[in-house]
């Protein structure tokens, strides 16, 4: 099975050595996640930094692709059993509607930070498994996607309501 | 002598302007909604939609592909200076809409246009810097809100967009001051959505808070952000 691991576009060191880390990989294998796929954006990955966009290393028994910049990350969240993912807007909406299983990490450098305020309110409703980097390994080992609530579609029905009333076409 | 008189007319002069705006302001909840059609052009709004790039660029898209795009014509899409992925997500949405579009009639197609504003402060800028950039930025959305409509050919008295929708971020604070503007000169002027951010669960994002009074509408998606007897309505997840 496959995980695919974003850092957001920011830096989140963090989170990204956290998962490059023995205690994460560990449990991961376990579960049966033996392939990885890492968008670490700007983040610094210490010891196994490499000058190139892309590369590939293996540990702990992980086959892990590590990628600067995704042009798009679509068919990377497609493809994935798991995903793992700094808990942005934007991100946290594209795993949900693409039903992925989602562990989200609120980055707690970024200023203004509310990422940490959606996190626990999704995770309240069921939607995603909200942790923090320290906490991470714990929290595979106890993961279990099928307690997830499915996330609704997109309703646009909504929105284009609120717009016609308000512009004289209902 | 002359101080004095002076004094009283800048005094006379604040305090029209000061009701002036508050009668803009506190309008906005009685203003007569858009009755049915108009003379021009029976049956599309005019759509204008700001692009704050990352993830409010993502969310303004999801609300601009809710609507019916054969009633909400012509779009503009406004940009941040150099922020090309927005403008290619306009450009894509643009295209599924066009491909969806079962009439036959390519009328869709080529209605609509991107306007780029520069920004009213980047990223790490300096607090020092921010006043000549947000002027620079307030300047041109005042030529793209008030002056641009004036000098459209045939098409006098008619405001930018029909509708304005906004999500933020502080860009699009300078773009509703200029509205504000234009509607204080008594100019025509749209109506102004605001859609606060689906990552704001709790509290308000500073444009929203900023932008609270001014807007028509104010919408926000989680039901905590709701004041009791407040302007926000919350109709849940509109992304």
């Amino acid at each position: 099975m496959l995980v695919f691991v974003t850092v957001g576009s920011f830096e989140f060191d963090a989170l990204a050595q956290a998962v490059l880390s023995e205690p994460v990989l560990r449990r991961l294998r376990d579960k049966g996640y033996t392939s990885l796929v890492l968008q670490r954006g700007n983040s610094d990955i210490g010891s196994v930094e490499s000058p190139q966009d892309s590369f590939s290393i293996e540990r702990e028994g992980v086959d892990i692709e590590i990628w600067k910049y995704k042009p798009s990350t679509q068919a990377d969240i497609e493809r994935a059993d798991l995903v793992i993912s700094h808990a942005g807007s934007g991100s946290i909406l594209d795993v949900l509607r693409l039903g992925k299983p989602l562990i989200a990490i609120p980055n707690p450098t970024l200023l203004d930070n509310h990422q940490e305020e959606l996190a626990s309110a999704l995770e309240e409703l069921g939607h995603l498994k909200a942790t923090s980097v320290r906490d991470l390994p714990e929290t595979i080992a106890k993961f279990d996607p099928s307690s997830l609530v499915p996330f609704p579609p997109f309703d646009g029905s909504k929105f284009r309501r609120l717009v016609d009333e308000e512009m004289g076409f209902l | 002598m002359s101080m004095a008189f002076a004094s009283f007319s800048i005094c006379l002069i604040v305090l029209a302007l000061t009701v002036r705006t508050y009668a803009v302001i506190s309008g906005h909840t009685r203003r007569p909604k858009l009755s049915g059609r108009t003379v021009s052009n029976p049956a599309t709004r005019s759509l204008a939609i700001f692009l704050g790039s990352g993830g409010h660029t993502s969310e303004a898209m999801m609300l601009a592909s809710a609507l019916d795009f054969s009633r909400y014509s012509p779009r503009i899409y406004v940009v941040s200076e150099g922020d090309t992925l927005s403008a290619q997500k306009a450009a894509t949405l643009e295209q599924l809409k066009a491909a969806d579009a079962s009439s036959p009639n390519g009328q869709m197609r080529k209605q609509y246009k991107l306007e780029m504003i520069p920004r009213a402060r980047r990223v790490h800028q300096s607090l020092l810097t921010t006043a000549p950039t947000a002027i620079l930025s307030l300047l041109s959305c005042i030529y793209l809100v008030s002056i641009k409509p004036l000098l459209r050919k045939g098409a006098f008295r008619q405001p930018f967009a029909d509708v304005l929708i906004l999500n933020g971020p502080g860009t699009c604070v300078i773009l509703c001051v200029a509205v504000l503007l234009n509607q204080l000169i008594g100019l025509p002027s749209p109506r102004v959505i605001y859609v606060e951010s689906f990552a704001r669960v709790r509290s308000l994002s500073l444009s929203g808070k900023l932008l609270h009074h001014i807007v028509d509408r104010f919408v926000v998606q989680w039901p905590d952000l709701v004041q009791r007897g407040g302007r926000e309505e919350c109709h849940g997840w509109l992304v």
